[in-house]
Protein backbone atom coordinates (compact mmCIF):
# COMPACT_ATOMS: atom_id res chain seq x y z
CA UNK A 1 0.00 0.00 0.00
CA UNK A 2 1.49 3.26 -1.14
CA UNK A 3 1.14 6.25 0.96
CA UNK A 4 -1.52 8.91 -0.05
CA UNK A 5 0.28 11.82 -1.80
CA UNK A 6 -0.74 14.80 -2.93
CA UNK A 7 -2.74 15.29 -6.18
CA UNK A 8 -0.61 17.28 -8.37
CA UNK A 9 -2.86 20.12 -9.77
CA UNK A 10 -1.25 21.22 -13.29
CA UNK A 11 0.37 24.48 -13.67
CA UNK A 12 -2.34 27.76 -13.54
CA UNK A 13 -3.44 28.77 -16.67
CA UNK A 14 -1.35 31.35 -18.31
CA UNK A 15 -2.57 33.82 -20.11
CA UNK A 16 -0.67 32.53 -23.66
CA UNK A 17 -0.61 36.11 -24.73
CA UNK A 18 -0.18 39.36 -22.22
CA UNK A 19 -3.52 41.01 -21.51
CA UNK A 20 -3.71 44.68 -23.32
CA UNK A 21 -6.82 47.27 -22.41
CA UNK A 22 -9.32 47.86 -24.89
CA UNK A 23 -7.73 49.87 -27.51
CA UNK A 24 -9.52 51.35 -30.67
CA UNK A 25 -8.88 49.30 -34.09
CA UNK A 26 -7.22 51.99 -36.48
CA UNK A 27 -9.12 55.04 -37.87
CA UNK A 28 -12.17 54.91 -35.67
CA UNK A 29 -13.82 57.01 -32.63
CA UNK A 30 -15.90 56.93 -29.93
CA UNK A 31 -19.61 56.59 -31.11
CA UNK A 32 -20.39 59.97 -28.93
CA UNK A 33 -17.70 61.50 -31.31
CA UNK A 34 -20.12 60.31 -34.75
CA UNK A 35 -23.16 61.21 -33.37
CA UNK A 36 -22.07 64.95 -33.11
CA UNK A 37 -20.41 65.23 -36.18
CA UNK A 38 -23.83 63.46 -38.20
CA UNK A 39 -25.90 66.63 -35.82
CA UNK A 40 -23.64 68.96 -37.15
CA UNK A 41 -23.78 67.57 -40.86
CA UNK A 42 -27.14 67.72 -40.62
CA UNK A 43 -27.61 70.95 -38.97
CA UNK A 44 -25.20 72.39 -41.73
CA UNK A 45 -27.28 70.94 -44.72
CA UNK A 46 -30.53 73.19 -43.07
CA UNK A 47 -28.64 76.02 -42.61
CA UNK A 48 -27.51 75.54 -46.26
CA UNK A 49 -31.11 74.73 -47.21
CA UNK A 50 -32.25 77.97 -46.06
CA UNK A 51 -30.15 79.96 -47.54
CA UNK A 52 -30.70 78.58 -50.63
CA UNK A 53 -34.03 79.44 -50.68
CA UNK A 54 -33.40 82.97 -49.54
CA UNK A 55 -31.43 84.11 -51.84
CA UNK A 56 -34.25 82.21 -54.49
CA UNK A 57 -37.02 84.65 -53.40
CA UNK A 58 -34.78 87.65 -53.26
CA UNK A 59 -33.84 87.73 -56.51
CA UNK A 60 -30.90 85.46 -56.63
CA UNK A 61 -28.96 83.63 -59.18
CA UNK A 62 -29.61 80.22 -57.96
CA UNK A 63 -31.59 77.59 -59.99
CA UNK A 64 -34.68 76.38 -58.67
CA UNK A 65 -34.24 72.74 -59.49
CA UNK A 66 -31.44 73.05 -57.34
CA UNK A 67 -32.84 74.62 -54.50
CA UNK A 68 -35.67 72.10 -54.42
CA UNK A 69 -32.83 69.52 -54.70
CA UNK A 70 -30.94 70.95 -51.38
CA UNK A 71 -34.08 71.32 -49.72
CA UNK A 72 -35.07 67.66 -50.35
CA UNK A 73 -31.61 66.37 -49.11
CA UNK A 74 -31.99 68.73 -45.82
CA UNK A 75 -35.47 67.03 -45.12
CA UNK A 76 -34.26 63.75 -45.48
CA UNK A 77 -31.02 64.03 -43.08
CA UNK A 78 -33.05 65.26 -40.79
CA UNK A 79 -35.87 62.44 -40.63
CA UNK A 80 -33.02 59.64 -40.89
CA UNK A 81 -31.43 61.69 -37.46
CA UNK A 82 -34.85 61.51 -36.20
CA UNK A 83 -35.04 57.87 -36.93
CA UNK A 84 -31.63 57.00 -35.34
CA UNK A 85 -32.86 58.87 -32.23
CA UNK A 86 -35.81 57.19 -32.03
CA UNK A 87 -34.18 53.63 -31.98
CA UNK A 88 -30.91 54.66 -29.71
CA UNK A 89 -33.94 55.64 -27.19
CA UNK A 90 -35.94 52.57 -27.62
CA UNK A 91 -32.77 50.26 -27.41
CA UNK A 92 -31.80 52.65 -24.23
CA UNK A 93 -35.36 52.01 -22.60
CA UNK A 94 -35.14 48.04 -23.36
CA UNK A 95 -31.69 47.72 -21.32
CA UNK A 96 -33.82 50.06 -18.64
CA UNK A 97 -36.34 47.52 -18.76
CA UNK A 98 -33.89 44.61 -18.29
CA UNK A 99 -34.73 42.94 -14.79
CA UNK A 100 -31.34 42.06 -12.95
CA UNK B 1 -33.74 86.37 -63.68
CA UNK B 2 -34.42 86.24 -67.28
CA UNK B 3 -35.73 82.47 -68.29
CA UNK B 4 -36.73 80.44 -70.82
CA UNK B 5 -40.27 81.77 -70.33
CA UNK B 6 -38.75 85.48 -71.79
CA UNK B 7 -37.64 84.49 -74.12
CA UNK B 8 -39.99 82.78 -76.15
CA UNK B 9 -42.47 85.73 -75.31
CA UNK B 10 -39.82 87.87 -77.11
CA UNK B 11 -40.40 85.71 -79.37
CA UNK B 12 -44.50 85.75 -79.45
CA UNK B 13 -44.57 89.49 -79.56
CA UNK B 14 -41.93 90.10 -82.45
CA UNK B 15 -43.95 87.23 -84.53
CA UNK B 16 -47.31 89.21 -83.65
CA UNK B 17 -45.70 92.57 -84.86
CA UNK B 18 -44.77 90.53 -88.26
CA UNK B 19 -48.30 88.97 -88.66
CA UNK B 20 -49.21 92.84 -88.40
CA UNK B 21 -47.02 93.99 -90.89
CA UNK B 22 -48.89 91.49 -92.89
CA UNK B 23 -52.65 92.17 -92.76
CA UNK B 24 -51.42 96.01 -92.96
CA UNK B 25 -49.83 95.21 -96.43
CA UNK B 26 -52.78 92.74 -97.29
CA UNK B 27 -55.08 95.76 -96.70
CA UNK B 28 -53.82 98.22 -98.72
CA UNK B 29 -53.49 96.05 -101.89
CA UNK B 30 -55.17 99.05 -103.62
CA UNK B 31 -54.01 102.49 -101.53
CA UNK B 32 -52.52 105.03 -102.33
CA UNK B 33 -51.11 108.14 -100.08
CA UNK B 34 -50.20 111.99 -100.95
CA UNK B 35 -46.31 112.25 -100.40
CA UNK B 36 -44.80 115.52 -99.38
CA UNK B 37 -44.72 117.29 -103.08
CA UNK B 38 -48.19 116.42 -103.17
CA UNK B 39 -48.08 113.58 -105.28
CA UNK B 40 -50.57 110.42 -105.39
CA UNK B 41 -47.95 107.94 -104.03
CA UNK B 42 -48.68 103.90 -104.14
CA UNK B 43 -48.38 101.99 -100.65
CA UNK B 44 -45.17 100.49 -100.69
CA UNK B 45 -45.08 97.16 -98.65
CA UNK B 46 -43.95 96.85 -95.32
CA UNK B 47 -41.48 94.14 -93.32
CA UNK B 48 -40.00 93.80 -90.23
CA UNK B 49 -36.74 93.33 -89.15
CA UNK B 50 -35.92 91.10 -86.66
CA UNK B 51 -32.60 91.08 -84.41
CA UNK B 52 -31.24 89.54 -81.30
CA UNK B 53 -32.14 91.60 -78.26
CA UNK B 54 -28.71 91.96 -76.31
CA UNK B 55 -30.80 92.67 -73.11
CA UNK B 56 -32.89 89.57 -73.29
CA UNK B 57 -29.65 87.39 -72.31
CA UNK B 58 -29.49 85.09 -70.07
CA UNK B 59 -26.34 83.39 -68.09
CA UNK B 60 -25.80 80.49 -70.41
CA UNK B 61 -26.08 82.77 -73.74
CA UNK B 62 -29.41 81.92 -74.73
CA UNK B 63 -30.72 85.37 -76.18
CA UNK B 64 -34.16 86.76 -77.00
CA UNK B 65 -35.66 88.55 -80.51
CA UNK B 66 -36.46 92.00 -81.09
CA UNK B 67 -37.93 93.64 -83.85
CA UNK B 68 -35.14 96.21 -84.74
CA UNK B 69 -37.30 98.23 -87.44
CA UNK B 70 -40.08 97.90 -89.80
CA UNK B 71 -38.28 99.25 -93.13
CA UNK B 72 -40.32 99.99 -96.27
CA UNK B 73 -39.91 98.72 -99.66
CA UNK B 74 -38.98 99.89 -102.28
CA UNK B 75 -40.02 98.82 -106.15
CA UNK B 76 -41.55 99.83 -109.06
CA UNK B 77 -45.64 100.44 -108.81
CA UNK B 78 -47.79 98.73 -111.05
CA UNK B 79 -48.73 100.87 -113.70
CA UNK B 80 -52.31 100.47 -115.19
CA UNK B 81 -53.49 102.08 -118.33
CA UNK B 82 -56.76 104.83 -117.03
CA UNK B 83 -56.83 108.53 -118.10
CA UNK B 84 -59.73 109.65 -116.80
CA UNK B 85 -58.90 108.31 -113.16
CA UNK B 86 -58.65 111.06 -110.67
CA UNK B 87 -54.75 110.13 -110.16
CA UNK B 88 -53.58 109.60 -113.50
CA UNK B 89 -50.01 110.44 -114.04
CA UNK B 90 -50.73 114.19 -116.02
CA UNK B 91 -47.51 114.27 -118.34
CA UNK B 92 -43.81 112.26 -118.93
CA UNK B 93 -43.40 109.04 -120.33
CA UNK B 94 -46.07 107.29 -118.00
CA UNK B 95 -48.98 110.12 -118.83
CA UNK B 96 -52.49 108.63 -118.42
CA UNK B 97 -50.86 105.76 -115.95
CA UNK B 98 -52.39 105.06 -113.00
CA UNK B 99 -49.77 103.58 -110.47
CA UNK B 100 -50.47 100.76 -108.10
CA UNK B 101 -48.62 99.19 -105.39
CA UNK B 102 -46.81 96.57 -106.04
CA UNK B 103 -47.28 93.99 -103.48
CA UNK B 104 -47.10 90.01 -103.79
CA UNK B 105 -50.45 88.40 -102.33
CA UNK B 106 -48.88 85.01 -102.60
CA UNK B 107 -45.88 85.91 -100.94
CA UNK B 108 -47.49 88.01 -98.02
CA UNK B 109 -50.06 84.82 -97.19
CA UNK B 110 -47.03 82.55 -96.99
CA UNK B 111 -45.06 84.98 -94.79
CA UNK B 112 -48.47 84.80 -92.83
CA UNK B 113 -48.39 81.28 -92.24
CA UNK B 114 -44.80 81.04 -91.74
CA UNK B 115 -45.18 83.75 -88.95
CA UNK B 116 -48.04 81.73 -87.46
CA UNK B 117 -45.89 78.25 -87.24
CA UNK B 118 -43.46 79.92 -85.66
CA UNK B 119 -45.85 81.89 -83.27
CA UNK B 120 -47.20 77.91 -82.40
CA UNK B 121 -43.77 76.80 -82.05
CA UNK B 122 -42.99 79.43 -79.35
CA UNK B 123 -46.28 78.67 -77.64
CA UNK B 124 -45.13 74.90 -77.45
CA UNK B 125 -41.64 76.02 -75.97
CA UNK B 126 -43.22 78.06 -73.73
CA UNK B 127 -45.47 75.25 -72.50
CA UNK B 128 -42.70 73.02 -72.03
CA UNK B 129 -40.85 75.68 -70.29
CA UNK B 130 -43.98 75.87 -67.47
CA UNK B 131 -44.35 72.47 -67.55
CA UNK B 132 -40.72 71.43 -66.21
CA UNK B 133 -40.65 73.93 -63.60
CA UNK B 134 -44.39 72.76 -62.30
CA UNK B 135 -43.23 69.26 -62.23
CA UNK B 136 -39.47 70.20 -60.65
CA UNK B 137 -41.96 71.00 -57.77
CA UNK B 138 -42.43 67.23 -57.33
CA UNK B 139 -38.65 66.49 -56.47
CA UNK B 140 -40.38 67.78 -52.81
CA UNK B 141 -42.49 64.51 -52.71
CA UNK C 1 -40.82 81.32 -27.33
CA UNK C 2 -43.63 79.82 -29.74
CA UNK C 3 -43.76 82.82 -31.61
CA UNK C 4 -40.09 82.79 -32.35
CA UNK C 5 -40.53 78.94 -33.54
CA UNK C 6 -40.95 79.97 -36.63
CA UNK C 7 -38.21 82.42 -36.74
CA UNK C 8 -35.57 79.65 -37.45
CA UNK C 9 -37.18 78.56 -41.06
CA UNK C 10 -37.88 80.53 -44.48
CA UNK C 11 -41.37 80.75 -43.44
CA UNK C 12 -42.51 84.28 -42.66
CA UNK C 13 -40.48 85.50 -45.78
CA UNK C 14 -41.89 82.46 -48.10
CA UNK C 15 -45.45 84.04 -46.43
CA UNK C 16 -44.65 87.51 -47.70
CA UNK C 17 -43.76 86.25 -51.29
CA UNK C 18 -46.93 84.79 -51.19
CA UNK C 19 -48.98 87.70 -50.45
CA UNK C 20 -46.88 89.70 -52.87
CA UNK C 21 -47.86 86.56 -55.97
CA UNK C 22 -51.43 87.21 -55.42
CA UNK C 23 -51.52 90.87 -55.58
CA UNK C 24 -49.60 90.91 -58.44
CA UNK C 25 -51.70 88.50 -60.02
CA UNK C 26 -54.58 90.75 -59.22
CA UNK C 27 -52.93 93.44 -61.32
CA UNK C 28 -51.86 91.08 -64.28
CA UNK C 29 -55.69 90.03 -64.50
CA UNK C 30 -56.81 93.39 -64.48
CA UNK C 31 -54.42 94.18 -67.38
CA UNK C 32 -55.87 91.58 -69.19
CA UNK C 33 -59.59 92.32 -68.77
CA UNK C 34 -58.66 96.03 -70.19
CA UNK C 35 -56.97 94.73 -72.93
CA UNK C 36 -59.44 96.33 -75.67
CA UNK C 37 -60.03 99.79 -73.79
CA UNK C 38 -58.68 102.83 -75.38
CA UNK C 39 -56.47 104.94 -73.40
CA UNK C 40 -55.29 102.30 -70.62
CA UNK C 41 -52.00 101.97 -69.78
CA UNK C 42 -50.57 98.75 -68.12
CA UNK C 43 -49.78 98.44 -64.66
CA UNK C 44 -47.75 96.27 -62.59
CA UNK C 45 -46.29 95.76 -59.09
CA UNK C 46 -42.78 96.18 -58.59
CA UNK C 47 -41.47 92.88 -58.27
CA UNK C 48 -37.29 94.09 -58.25
CA UNK C 49 -38.10 96.56 -55.54
CA UNK C 50 -40.44 93.50 -53.36
CA UNK C 51 -37.18 91.61 -53.99
CA UNK C 52 -34.78 94.22 -52.77
CA UNK C 53 -36.81 95.12 -49.43
CA UNK C 54 -37.16 91.44 -48.58
CA UNK C 55 -33.47 91.08 -48.59
CA UNK C 56 -32.61 93.91 -46.72
CA UNK C 57 -35.56 92.69 -43.92
CA UNK C 58 -33.69 89.45 -43.70
CA UNK C 59 -30.32 90.72 -43.34
CA UNK C 60 -31.30 93.19 -40.48
CA UNK C 61 -33.29 91.12 -38.80
CA UNK C 62 -32.34 87.39 -39.71
CA UNK C 63 -35.51 86.71 -41.06
CA UNK C 64 -37.39 87.21 -37.54
CA UNK C 65 -39.61 89.87 -38.53
CA UNK C 66 -40.43 89.49 -42.73
CA UNK C 67 -43.79 90.99 -41.45
CA UNK C 68 -42.39 94.31 -42.33
CA UNK C 69 -42.17 94.05 -45.66
CA UNK C 70 -45.70 93.22 -46.28
CA UNK C 71 -48.27 95.49 -48.80
CA UNK C 72 -50.15 95.63 -46.21
CA UNK C 73 -47.55 97.56 -44.04
CA UNK C 74 -46.73 99.88 -46.82
CA UNK C 75 -47.43 103.38 -46.50
CA UNK C 76 -49.03 104.25 -49.83
CA UNK C 77 -46.50 106.36 -50.68
CA UNK C 78 -44.39 103.52 -50.77
CA UNK C 79 -42.90 102.15 -54.12
CA UNK C 80 -43.46 98.93 -53.78
CA UNK C 81 -47.38 99.75 -52.92
CA UNK C 82 -47.57 101.85 -56.48
CA UNK C 83 -48.77 100.42 -59.06
CA UNK C 84 -45.71 101.18 -61.86
CA UNK C 85 -46.95 102.38 -65.57
CA UNK C 86 -45.13 101.10 -67.76
CA UNK C 87 -43.77 103.13 -70.65
CA UNK C 88 -41.52 100.41 -72.64
CA UNK C 89 -44.11 99.08 -75.19
CA UNK C 90 -45.88 100.52 -78.40
CA UNK C 91 -48.37 102.72 -78.14
CA UNK C 92 -51.23 101.48 -80.68
CA UNK C 93 -53.69 103.36 -82.62
CA UNK C 94 -56.36 103.28 -79.61
CA UNK C 95 -53.96 104.41 -76.90
CA UNK C 96 -53.00 101.15 -75.35
CA UNK C 97 -49.89 99.99 -75.00
CA UNK C 98 -51.11 96.19 -74.35
CA UNK C 99 -48.98 93.37 -75.52
CA UNK C 100 -51.51 90.37 -74.81
CA UNK C 101 -48.49 87.44 -74.63
CA UNK C 102 -46.43 90.28 -72.60
CA UNK C 103 -48.93 89.41 -70.10
CA UNK C 104 -49.83 86.17 -70.11
CA UNK C 105 -46.25 85.53 -69.40
CA UNK C 106 -45.89 87.38 -66.70
CA UNK C 107 -48.71 86.13 -65.18
CA UNK C 108 -47.30 82.41 -65.88
CA UNK C 109 -43.80 83.85 -64.23
CA UNK C 110 -46.29 84.71 -61.34
CA UNK C 111 -48.24 81.66 -60.86
CA UNK C 112 -45.02 79.45 -60.84
CA UNK C 113 -43.51 81.74 -58.10
CA UNK C 114 -46.40 81.56 -56.15
CA UNK C 115 -46.66 77.71 -56.60
CA UNK C 116 -42.48 77.22 -55.75
CA UNK C 117 -43.10 79.22 -52.67
CA UNK C 118 -46.55 77.44 -51.32
CA UNK C 119 -44.79 74.02 -52.14
CA UNK C 120 -41.72 74.68 -49.71
CA UNK C 121 -44.08 76.57 -47.03
CA UNK C 122 -45.71 73.34 -47.30
CA UNK C 123 -42.98 71.27 -46.67
CA UNK C 124 -40.91 73.15 -43.75
CA UNK C 125 -44.34 73.39 -41.64
CA UNK C 126 -44.37 69.29 -42.13
CA UNK C 127 -40.83 69.42 -41.20
CA UNK C 128 -41.55 71.03 -38.29
CA UNK C 129 -44.50 68.87 -37.44
CA UNK C 130 -42.03 65.87 -37.84
CA UNK C 131 -39.66 67.01 -35.52
CA UNK C 132 -42.89 67.93 -32.98
CA UNK C 133 -44.13 64.45 -32.74
CA UNK C 134 -40.89 62.30 -33.34
CA UNK C 135 -42.73 60.54 -35.81
CA UNK C 136 -40.73 60.50 -38.79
Amino acid sequence: MTPITGIPLSPPVQPSLPVQPASHPVGAQPFKNVLLEALGQVNTMQTQANEAVQQLVTGGDVNPAEVLTTLQKADMSFRMMLQIRNKLVQAYQEINNIRI
Amino acid sequence: MISALDISTSALVAQRIRLDTVSSNLANLTSMSRDENGKMQPYQARFVMFQTDEELETKHGAVGVKVSSVETENVEPNYKYDPNHPYAIKDGPKKGYVAYPNINMTAEMVDALVATRAYEANLGAMELSKNMAQQSLRILG
Amino acid sequence: MLPNLFAGTTIPALGEVLNFAQARHTVLAGNIANVNTPGYRLRDLNEAEFQQRLKEVMTHTGGHDARSTSLAAAEPGNPMRDVRQSLENLIYHDDTNIDLEKQVAEMTKNHLLHNFALTVMTDQFKLLETAISERV
